[in-house]
């Protein structure tokens, strides 16, 4: 299906930008300096950078409709053609956005609103519709479940869906930002392998930002990679497929301590016992005939494919869900649970304020509260508004917020997920340190890099069940297809 | 996984068991008459019976029939009227007149809920979004976008409240706190609080993602409806409207020479009766005939 039209236009730039310098509204400092950048139709191309170096903001220049408020000078051109001459409707034509969160991008309650939601917009006639629609389907085997409501599908569905029903429009140019961040491993190779069956069958020009590129490259025909506000093209593509090192400083450290014949003699924090547990009656069971103990003191991780339990688990070690069977025995009741999504925690307008919202009942003050910002790191973000920080430094002050309350067990829910590796590295060494004060730390985490580098144990979790628990070092030996 | 359930009026373009629905709601709502009532009644728990088999039927009985006795002794407490006394209530007196009207009452609330349940079997959600799609794009729009974001909002809620819940007993365990309902009331604010907060946040990037597929292109918007409006559903629209027309006009009738006050009317056997019946049982006998075709 790649067209000639495609092939006879390659001299015409998917997206070219010339001098181009952006600054948000009410900043001092430019986030985009000068930038000029090029990419070529027919490309899958990376855009690599750290959170808040821009990269959202640079595609979305491509997208009039969304750009952020602020100044822009130099000019932007898509396929040729500058973006103010784009309305939204031609600018949805040619130009199409993928967005990180499955969750929001999503419009409609049924799937077959939703991959109809942009034609519809676009006035597109029936008749035409239908056919788009169809081969769409075909085309991502989104057929089977063409009929399902929106909230009943698994997040990398989501995102599926979210590609199709950006690529039904037809768009030539497609833009994604951090496409597979809230995605689990194998979700993101399915995800991945559709966008690369994008680019290679429909000749579909690819922009992806992310901040983890190694499970892209194999498809990458060229990389950019945005830094102080400039674009600069990535020259040894095989260089991002290294893995990165999250954990600079506490191997050593941790490695002693693990095998470190003190730690043996110590009990256990959690003991799950034969647990069964369902949501309802009529509900498959989540957690079948499951035992697990968890050593005090120690970071376990809990690994496995979505909808296995991981998440069931953790609210059951909490207390906010409780065993149908069998014995839960938690030791210390100073617990907290730390969500997948930071933004369950916050609710006060300052960083501060959010730290002194519990200050009564945890019993600490003013002192204690500085000290917890300047352990994640976040001192000079005391008088920002939570939502205004980034993915990493929310989780961050979330984690800062709980570890006020002195728990004794710390529960987290994928706590690195959309993170990139400063604030991957900074959440490991708040983890290192909480455990150095005797905390047990469990987490849930498809983040196998992270997992590998920080975590003393690790409970593989399959069908409601314990697959193997194990060091981590023998857990990954033993594993031939999941690892990082 | 998605499993598509087939009734009555399956194949046909939704206007139709719309046309159904309404006026048999309608029907049953506005004759108040006791064969009538118990007609629609009859019809009404025929078709949950077909639909939802029979277990489910006398499940909801468990409800039905205890609501509408409810109803039956509490009338007579508001309306002392009627001829035949039955027995004094210290100083009021119980008529047997009053009772019927409870139980009638009672009936007819418990025959319009069977009807509107049956109504949600017949119309499902995403055919009544086809109705409204072409009529209306934008609410139907919004009607699609509110049904998703509700039990999300549920949802959250739910996960936050739990999130607190943890970190409050955390807290409790250092030191103990009175939580007394006060605190439970503060709670439950800040949970509302975390909620709009998160809530408006991720309603920015569904904003910004409906204007990247062009939400608003200043365009009339057309609709994806897979159910093309025949000439067959025209003439079955006819009918039902037609048939609907007699069962108004039997109603009236039935409902005009009947009283309850001062003596009950007596009741005869009737013609009418006959067909007013037969619509009744339309769900009922189509759902039958419906599965009877997919086997």
């Amino acid at each position: 299906m790649k067209s000639d039209v495609c092939a006879a236009a390659t001299a015409v730039p998917a997206i070219e930008m010339r001098d181009l310098s952006f600054s948000y509204a009410g900043a001092k400092k430019p986030v985009l300096r000068d930038l000029s950048w090029r990419v070529e139709q027919g490309a899958f191309a990376l855009l690599v950078g750290g959170t808040g170096s821009g990269k959202s903001t640079l595609l979305s220049l491509c997208k009039p409709g969304i750009t952020p408020a602020g100044t822009r000078t130099g000019s932007v051109e898509v396929l040729g053609a500058p973006v103010e001459a784009l309305d939204t409707a031609a600018s949805a034509r040619s130009v199409g956005y993928v967005f990180q969160n499955p969750e929001n991008q999503i419009v409609c309650e049924s799937v077959w609103h939703e991959l109809a939601f942009g034609l519809e917009n676009l006035g597109t006639p029936q008749g035409e519709m239908r056919r788009l629609i169809a081969e769409t389907s075909y085309f991502f085997g989104i057929d089977d479940w063409f009929r399902s409501d929106t909230a009943t599908l698994s997040g990398g569905r989501k995102q599926l869906l979210a590609l199709a029903s950006t690529l039904v429009m037809q768009p030539r140019v497609l833009l994604l930002d951090e496409p597979t961040a809230q995605l689990d491993p194998i979700a993101e190779k399915n995800f991945l392998h559709a966008l690369f069956r994008v680019h290679r069958e429909l000749g579909c020009t690819v922009i992806v930002a992310t901040h983890r590129p190694q499970p892209m490259v194999d498809y990458a025909t060229c990389a950019f990679e945005l830094a102080d506000g400039r674009v600069s093209r990535v020259a040894n593509l095989a260089a991002l497929r290294e893995q990165p090192r999250i954990d600079v400083a506490g191997d050593a450290a941790c490695g002693e301590r693990a095998s470190s014949p003190a730690s043996e003699k110590l009990g256990h924090a959690v003991e799950l016992c034969r647990a069964w547990f369902r949501y309802g009656r009529r509900e498959p069971w989540i957690v079948r005939n499951m035992d697990l103990a968890v050593r005090e003191g120690c970071i376990h991780a809990l690994v496995g494919g979505n909808g296995c339990g991981k998440s069931t688990l953790l609210a059951l070690m909490a207390g906010v869900q409780r065993l149908q069977r069998g014995t839960l025995r938690v030791t210390s009741k100073a617990r907290a649970l730390l969500p997948q999504d930071p933004r369950a925690l916050f609710m006060a307008d300052t960083v501060r304020d959010e730290l002194m919202e519990w200050a009564d009942r945890g019993a600490y003050d003013e002192a204690d509260a500085s000290r917890a910002l300047a352990r994640v790191g976040l001192s000079d973000s005391e008088a920002l508004h939570p939502y205004d920080l980034s993915g990493g430094q929310q989780q961050l002050l979330a984690l800062a917020k709980l570890l006020l309350l002195k728990p004794r067990l710390l529960l987290l829910d994928e706590p690195t997920k959309g993170l990139d590796i400063d604030a991957r590295r900074r959440v490991a060494s708040v983890l290192r340190t909480v455990r150095a004060d005797g905390v047990t730390v469990i987490m849930a985490s498809h983040d196998l890099d992270f997992v590998q580098q920080v975590a003393d144990e690790i409970s593989m979790v399959f069908d409601g069940e314990v697959a193997c628990t194990a060091p981590r070092e023998e857990f990954f030996q033993g594993n031939v297809y999941y690892r990082p | 996984m998605y499993a598509e359930r087939h009734t009555a009026f399956d194949t046909a373009h939704p206007l139709v068991p719309a046309v159904y629905a309404t006026i048999t709601i309608g029907l049953t709502m506005f004759a108040f008459q006791p064969v009538l009532i118990v007609i629609s009644l009859a019809g009404g728990l025929l078709y949950e019976c077909v639909y939802d088999g029979p277990r489910a039927t006398v499940m909801s009985l468990r409800w039905q029939l205890p609501f509408i006795l409810i109803v039956a002794l509490v009338n007579p407490l508001f309306s002392a009227s009627g001829s035949t006394e039955l027995f004094r209530l210290g100083p009021r007196a119980v008529y047997l007149e009053s009772l019927c009207y409870g139980c009638a009452m009672g009936g007819l609330f418990v025959a319009s809920v069977l009807w509107f349940r049956g109504a949600a079997h017949l119309v499902p959600f995403d055919r009544v979004m086809t109705l409204l799609g072409n009529a209306a794009p934008t609410i139907a729009l919004m009607i699609s976008m509110s049904m998703r974001l509700i039990p999300r909002f549920v949802r959250q809620g739910k996960l936050v409240a739990a999130v607190q819940d943890v970190a409050a007993a955390c807290a409790g365990h250092e030191r103990s706190v009175n939580t007394g309902a006060r605190d439970a009331v503060a709670s439950r604010l800040r949970l509302s609080t975390v909620l709009m907060g998160w809530t408006m946040e991720d309603s920015l990037e569904t904003a910004d993602a409906m204007r990247a597929r062009g939400w608003r292109a200043d365009i009339r918007r057309t609709t994806y409806s897979r159910f093309r409006f025949t000439l067959l559903d025209a003439l079955r629209i006819v009918v039902l409207v037609l048939a609907g027309c007699l069962c108004g006009a039997i109603a009236a009738a039935a409902t005009g020479q009947y009283a309850f006050y001062p003596r009950m009317s007596e009741l005869v056997l009737w013609w009418g009766y006959v067909p007013y019946a037969a619509w009744m049982l339309v769900p009922g006998v189509l759902h039958v005939r419906e599965e009877a075709r997919c086997q």
